[in-house]
């Protein structure tokens, strides 16, 4: 039943990012946001992109071009995206958001992943993107927070991800 | 061909096409070439030309023109796979080669058995080609204007060297983006 749920917070997630004014949705696959992959694919809204840093480059364009683009990424994949970030996106002033999902935070405690798992948190705030995590509750309301800074204020900001949210177990 | 008579024919054939220049030198030198509000001057982010590029093709009916260089594409060889597997982009991507890293000092690119052309045409893009002075530049760039799918022009240089290097980029950058933001709108309106 949880993975039912879980799945409902992943639909949810993708019907409120739709209706609130994002688009187009680039991302590069996560087991944890395959959920999310899967609803935006079913509406043929998911445009896969093969390394972050490239669709964090690919939304800058999109951006600029008057969109309210979502780069869907593994925290892992921040780490990519580092220099994208930090000379581009926030030093512009480029509005996008960013949905990084969690690895190596409870209760993934796999040795490759937990040093990112420690660190993101602090590079995206160190980079000055206001970061929140998402969690089951009124995702409407924490897609408005998003829309608040991207859409309307037009500044990058980022939706954290924890491991179980939509049901994925290490 | 040097670097600095590259960007020149570029900027002489366009006329409102957005066009993305990398960081370094051939950002600097198109600045003072002549600073339009087509121009984006990607200072940092050194590999990501074609990247932004690719998102304005995919999201206006505009050809974009990206003038990246040899050391830019080697960094991230992976944008031609982005670019390729969108074959409706309408994406002018030129490589500016002198095998240097001259805005470094001009060290020496691992680039010398690359092949610009064949890697492009393997990763999707439509058309490839290689020019080595301004005549066949700027021939080359007139017929890709027209482009309906991703298409390369490797831009050999014959002359690295292009004397005493324009000034940096102005700082503010979000007063950039937002000029080039509203050069991508009035051309869309149109």
């Amino acid at each position: 039943m949880t993975v039912t749920v879980s799945r409902d917070c992943a639909s949810a997630l993708s019907d409120s990012l739709s209706h609130q004014g994002f688009a187009p949705f680039f991302g590069t696959p996560c087991g944890i946001l395959a959920p999310l992959f899967q609803r935006l694919e079913d509406r043929s809204q998911l445009v896969p992109i093969a390394r972050e840093d490239n669709a964090v480059g690919i939304a800058a364009g999109a951006s600029m071009a008057g969109h309210s683009p979502v780069v869907m990424m593994q925290n892992s994949g921040l780490g990519q995206s580092v220099n994208a970030l930090a000379s581009l996106v926030v030093p512009y002033g480029v509005p996008m958001l960013l949905i990084v999902s969690m690895r190596g935070v409870p209760p993934d405690d796999t040795s490759e992943n937990v040093v990112m798992g420690r660190i993101t948190e602090s590079v995206l705030a160190g980079a000055g993107i206001p970061v929140s995590w998402l969690d089951a509750g009124d995702v409407d309301e924490q897609v408005a927070w998003a829309r608040s800074l991207v859409v309307e204020r037009r500044v990058p900001a980022a939706l954290l991800v924890a491991p179980g949210l939509f049901g994925w177990r290490p | 061909m040097n670097k600095t008579e590259a960007i020149t024919a570029v900027i002489r054939t366009t006329v409102d096409e957005p066009i993305i220049f990398t960081t370094g030198y051939a950002s600097r030198i198109a600045s003072s070439v002549a600073d339009r509000s087509s121009h984006f001057y990607m200072t940092g982010s050194m590999g990501l030309a074609a990247n932004i590029g690719l998102g304005i093709a995919l999201s206006t009916h505009s050809t974009v023109v990206v003038v990246d260089g040899d050391g830019s594409l080697a960094m991230n060889p992976g944008c031609l796979l982005s670019a390729g597997a969108f074959p409706g982009a309408k994406l002018l991507h030129l490589v500016l080669d002198d095998r240097r890293y001259e805005s470094t000092g001009g060290q020496a690119a691992p680039t010398g058995r690359t092949d610009f052309v064949g890697l492009s045409l393997a990763a999707g893009y439509g058309r490839a080609h290689r020019v080595d002075d301004v005549a066949g530049l700027t021939g080359a760039l007139r017929e890709g204007l027209g482009a309906t799918s991703p298409q390369l022009l490797h831009c050999v240089l014959s002359d690295a060297r292009i004397g005493k290097p324009p000034p940096r980029i102005v700082p503010d950058l979000p007063r950039h983006r937002e000029r080039f933001a509203g050069h991508l709108e009035r051309v869309a309106a149109r």
